[in-house]
């Protein structure tokens, strides 16, 4: 019986000695869908979206190249030149990508550069420019998004707090770009694109900026999760609020304290800049020449039976036709639920992607 | 038809299971003796791990003796780093771990990192499945292991040392002292293991399968343990039992991990002092013991890049606890077929815990908590075959009260030649939140309730002892429902945060039979095997429409784990193969296999030991050489956390011999 046994075992391995590589022709209009999978699993994933035919592909990084995985945590997901670059946060890595063949084309480690730890969001000044913001480092990291190649580094001249040092999200006006501080901070630092220097900052009055956009007009939304309100020694109270803030005069126009929040908090603005969605327990929509929130929600979460909203998690908006995709992440530990809807808020679709659906990228 | 039955009875036994003792030929001759079954075992499903399995290699911790000797399921990423077990498919927190009578769950999270205890400082350890937990103590939904070091009287002294060399750079160095006569008991125990760790793979997870090695795995511990006992006049006994430890482990980077490791360190460091002193008395007709003991652990992690122009610490984590624990028990037989028994015990765990991270800065929490534990039971054998027991225990922490816990066991002895035994068993069990569950900021709850527990049981054991073979064996079926189990669930801002919310329904199987057969030439072999069949099955509500995860087997829990030891002993020379099984497991809640990190594939793993004793006049030695991973299978345990291929160790073993 051991014998057996030992005959039946002996060549048995549970790794995945390289999966098939699989032929896509990621062609039209599709849609990215990066989920940033468990912390430490390394079980972030990439799926891909046909809006026409309605057909979703899952797990297409490792399937287009031979089983090799994204990453941990994939961070935040661009497209550039025909390429997808993708911010694989716990991994250190950046990743360029076929948008047709989802082959790898091209990336950048932390070893390849001299500050980045963590990358986590990537704004294109041109095709041979591109800056990366980081958790943990209190640099920019600039590199060549053509090559792939390390460029140098932007120091964000801040003092740490609470030893912390991040830079997350940013939009670009005129040749300012701006990113807000997420980690223990209440920031918005201004770059000088010309002199790749930090010139100036935005504080605001709540902790913990998370997600930005800027409209038509040259006005920055910015959004923060408030912070946690837990003892003397924390900060912030818990309570999102979302500013309206001139780019040209970094002038806080509008603050408004939001519902504290059970999901996540992001915006987004519509293709032609002139419409502010945005994620607090629901999904809100406002004219960005409105004074406030609306109070009623333009799509309300999915509930269950018992009341409890679906916990929202990332919204993205298609500049083709302004479709809205809104994920939910379930219970983040199963694979996380898209929806679709209309610029009227009809539900188009809903399909199944990977874990914890974070950001969209439209080709 | 008696061969028929013991035929089968054997086959069955190796092919589901097997556990085994690859005892040495110098102790060949000891004689197998069945114990006479006692009162105080009524009804219970017990495991029982003897020095011959715990003391097989010095390189093991607990956790390996359990993965291959037991049907707990280890979860581990490789040597020498955390691995927790689970009894029938329930969660680490739900197996209690005891040493010398004191609880050395950790007070923060309720679990045990069974890698820290070497298996050569245990020299018993109980398992005590599902409901037969409760004759040790509450809490334990899943089971409890009851680990206990053991005097050595009229031994007089003996050294042993041992070296260890093996693969990746690794130094298993281990040293015991003892000297016992009729009063008197010592015995001092020092072992120390280093390792680079640093093993090769062929990494899939990345583009063109490169070669990598592990990168951070490195591990230093030392472990020291001293124990006194002293046989008092008048049947008393005083045993002092003293265990220090230091540990300082790298953290292995992912698979998918494109750091430089030069850049960076990830490291966990560990100092733990545990200390027991107890007096037992026996009496003609009862017996008591007081106990009291001190606990205290001083964890460190850190994670930090070592880069000059980045320098910056990503977590810092620091904990101190500390424990100290009182027990009074008394047992009294009245008759000689009753036994009561009566046990209180008070624990005060004190725990102060801070971390740095990018969800978190300061204290998490620094608060002490008093936990008291109350249990009677009564055991009574109304007719020579039939025994009944009875438990009922009262547990309370801070000023909480448990619901009273109670359990029933009977068993019925069906054919004395083959201790052919039926028991049953029914139980109620709380387990009471941990501190980190109540008090963890950010994200901790102090309104979570205990996790409720049903547990059903029923089995047969046989033990047959003949001149030239021995066989044993144990089949179990149980059938359990937790309620208000706590999960730590992730939220939007990154952190975790505990809830009173699953359901889990755990049924299944489990089998254990062992086989020993004494040939001619002194040869000898046997055979010992473990298989359980858990199905931990998620019955909590929806937690909306989306959720898939209802009906499913809970997250890396197999539902088949198997393991087979064989021993072939001939003069001075042994042969030991042990192999073991997990079937697939989950991922996600909702056991999608849809993509490849859905799952991990079943699990194979065959590792060989050699072994020659010399037996000289003045020493005994033996020389062993161990095969881990014989065929080098490429696998992982958890997800991006490669395991290592064939690797090899060899062992030089002295015994002076003072006479």
């Amino acid at each position: 019986m051991l014998l057996s046994a030992l005959v039946l075992t002996a060549a048995c391995s549970n790794s995945d000695p390289g999966i098939p590589t699989e032929d896509f022709e990621g062609t039209g209009k599709g849609v990215f869908v990066l989920c940033e999978g468990n912390f430490n699993a390394g079980n972030s994933t990439l799926s891909y979206y046909n809006p026409v035919s309605k057909e979703v592909r899952n797990g297409v990084f490792q399937r287009a190249n031979g089983g090799a995985k994204l990453g941990d945590t994939g961070q935040s997901i661009q497209l550039h030149g025909g390429l997808a670059y993708v911010a694989v946060e716990n991994s250190g890595i950046i990743w360029a990508l076929d948008t047709a063949s989802f082959k790898v084309r091209g990336q950048l480690t932390t070893g390849q550069t001299e500050h980045m730890i963590n990358p986590r969001y990537i704004h294109f000044l041109s095709d041979e420019k591109a800056y990366v913001t980081d958790l943990y480092s209190p640099y920019i990291t600039v590199f060549n998004p053509r090559t792939m190649a390390y460029r140098g580094s932007i120091s964000t001249r801040q003092e740490a707090s609470f030893g912390y040092n991040s830079t997350e999200q940013m939009v670009q006006w005129g040749k300012r770009v701006f990113t807000n501080c997420w980690s223990y901070s209440n920031k918005i630092l201004v770059i000088d694109t010309e002199r790749d220097e930090v010139c100036d900052s935005i504080v605001l009055s709540s902790w913990q900026p998370k997600s930005m956009a800027v409209d038509a007009r040259g006005k920055l939304w910015v959004i923060t999760d408030g912070g946690y309100e837990m003892d003397a020694e924390s900060f912030g109270d818990n309570i999102p609020h979302l500013y309206r803030i001139d780019a040209e005069t970094l002038t806080v126009e509008m603050d408004q304290a939001l519902d504290t929040d059970e999901g996540n908090v992001v915006v987004a603005m519509n293709p032609a800049g002139t419409v502010l969605y945005l994620i607090n327990n629901d999904v809100y929509r406002m004219d960005i020449t409105a004074s406030h929130v609306p109070v009623r929600p333009f799509i309300e979460a999915p509930r269950n039976a018992n009341g409890r909203r679906h916990y929202l998690y990332a919204i993205g908006v298609n500049p083709h036709n302004g479709d809205l995709y809104v994920a939910d992440a379930v219970d983040y530990r199963q694979s996380g639920v898209v929806y679709r809807y209309d610029e009227d808020g009809t539900l188009l679709d809903q399909f199944r992607v990977g874990i914890t659906p974070n950001c969209f990228a439209f080709k | 038809m008696r061969r028929f039955i013991l035929l089968f009875l054997l086959l069955c036994g190796g092919a589901q299971l097997s556990f085994v003792h690859c005892q040495l030929s110098m102790d060949m001759d000891e004689v197998q003796v069945t114990a006479p079954r006692r009162l105080r075992d009524t009804g219970l499903q017990q495991t029982v791990l003897d020095t011959a399995i715990l003391h097989q290699n010095v390189a093991l911790s607990m956790s390996d003796i359990l993965t291959q000797h037991s049907t707990l399921f280890i979860k581990s990423y490789g040597r020498a780093t955390e691995s927790t077990a689970e009894f029938r498919g329930t969660s680490p927190s739900h197996t209690q771990v005891m040493w010398n009578g004191m609880k050395i769950n950790s007070p923060m999270l309720g679990t045990v990192d069974f890698s820290t205890i070497p298996s050569y400082f245990v020299d018993q350890a109980n398992l005590l499945h599902g409901a037969s937990s409760l004759t040790l103590t509450g809490g334990g939904l899943g089971g409890a292991v009851d680990l206990h070091t053991q005097p050595l009287f009229n031994q007089g002294y003996a050294l042993q040392y041992i070296q260890g060399i093996g693969s990746f750079k690794t130094y298993d160095q281990f040293l015991r002292f003892t000297y016992g006569n009729e009063r008197w008991s010592t015995s001092t125990r020092v072992a120390y293991s280093t390792s680079d760790n640093d093993f090769k793979y062929t990494n899939y997870d990345k583009i063109g399968h490169p070669k990598e090695r592990n990168r951070s795995g490195y591990f230093d511990d030392v472990h020291v343990m001293q124990d006194v006992y002293y046989n008092a006049p008048r049947n008393n006994r005083v045993g002092t039992m003293l265990w220090y430890s230091h540990s300082l482990r790298g953290l292995p980077f992912l698979s998918v991990d494109y750091k430089d490791n030069t850049d960076f360190r990830n490291e966990h460091g560990q100092d733990a002092l545990r200390a027991v002193l107890s007096w037992d008395k026996t009496f003609d007709r009862w017996n008591m013991g007081v106990r009291t003991g001190y606990a205290w652990h001083n964890i460190a992690y850190d994670y930090y890049t070592t880069r000059e122009t980045v320098n910056t610490d990503i977590t810092h984590s620091r904990t101190r606890s500390q424990q100290v624990y009182v027990q009074a028990e008394a047992d009294w037989m009245p008759r000689a077929n009753w036994l009561l028994t009566a046990d209180a015990t008070v624990y005060y765990n004190h725990v102060r815990s801070s971390d740095k991270s990018p969800f978190h800065i300061g204290d998490n929490y620094n608060l002490g908590r008093p936990e008291y534990n109350l249990s009677l039971s009564a055991k009574y054998r109304p007719v020579r075959n039939l025994s009944l027991s009875a438990i009922v225990r009262e547990e309370c922490y801070r000023r909480d009260f448990v619901p009273v816990i109670p359990a029933l066991f009977v068993e019925y002895m069906i054919h004395r030649p083959w201790n052919l035994v039926v028991k049953a068993s029914v139980a109620r069990n709380y387990r009471y939140p941990s501190m980190d569950d109540l008090y963890y900021k950010p994200g901790g709850n102090p309104d979570l309730k205990p996790e409720k527990g049903i547990t059903y049981d029923g089995g047969v054991e046989f033990s047959i002892q003949h001149k030239r073979y021995m066989l044993k064996g144990n089949l179990s079926a149980f059938d359990s429902h937790i309620s208000d189990w706590i999960l730590w669930t992730p939220n939007a801002k990154g952190y975790w945060q505990p809830s009173n919310l699953k359901k889990v329904h755990n049924y299944g199987v489990e089998m254990m039979a062992s086989a020993e057969v004494k040939m001619k030439h002194q040869w000898r072999l046997s055979l010992t095997g473990n298989y359980a069949f858990t199905p931990s099955i998620n019955k909590s509500d929806q937690l909306e429409d989306n959720d898939a995860s209802y009906g499913k087997q809970l997250v890396y829990v197999p539902r088949h784990s198997t393991n087979l030891s064989g021993c072939l002993m001939w003069r001075t020379w042994s042969l030991r193969y042990q192999w073991t099984h997990y079937s697939e497991r989950f991922t996600t809640t909702s056991n999608e296999v849809s993509y490849i990190t859905g799952r991990l594939k079943p699990y194979f793993m065959n590792d060989i030991a050699l072994e020659k004793t010399f037996r000289w006049r003045r020493v005994h030695a033996s020389l062993k050489g161990v095969v881990n991973n014989l065929f080098n299978s490429e696998y992982v345990t958890v997800l991006s956390r490669p395991m290592a291929g064939r690797n090899f160790e060899i062992f030089l073993e002295l015994k002076p011999q003072w006479k």
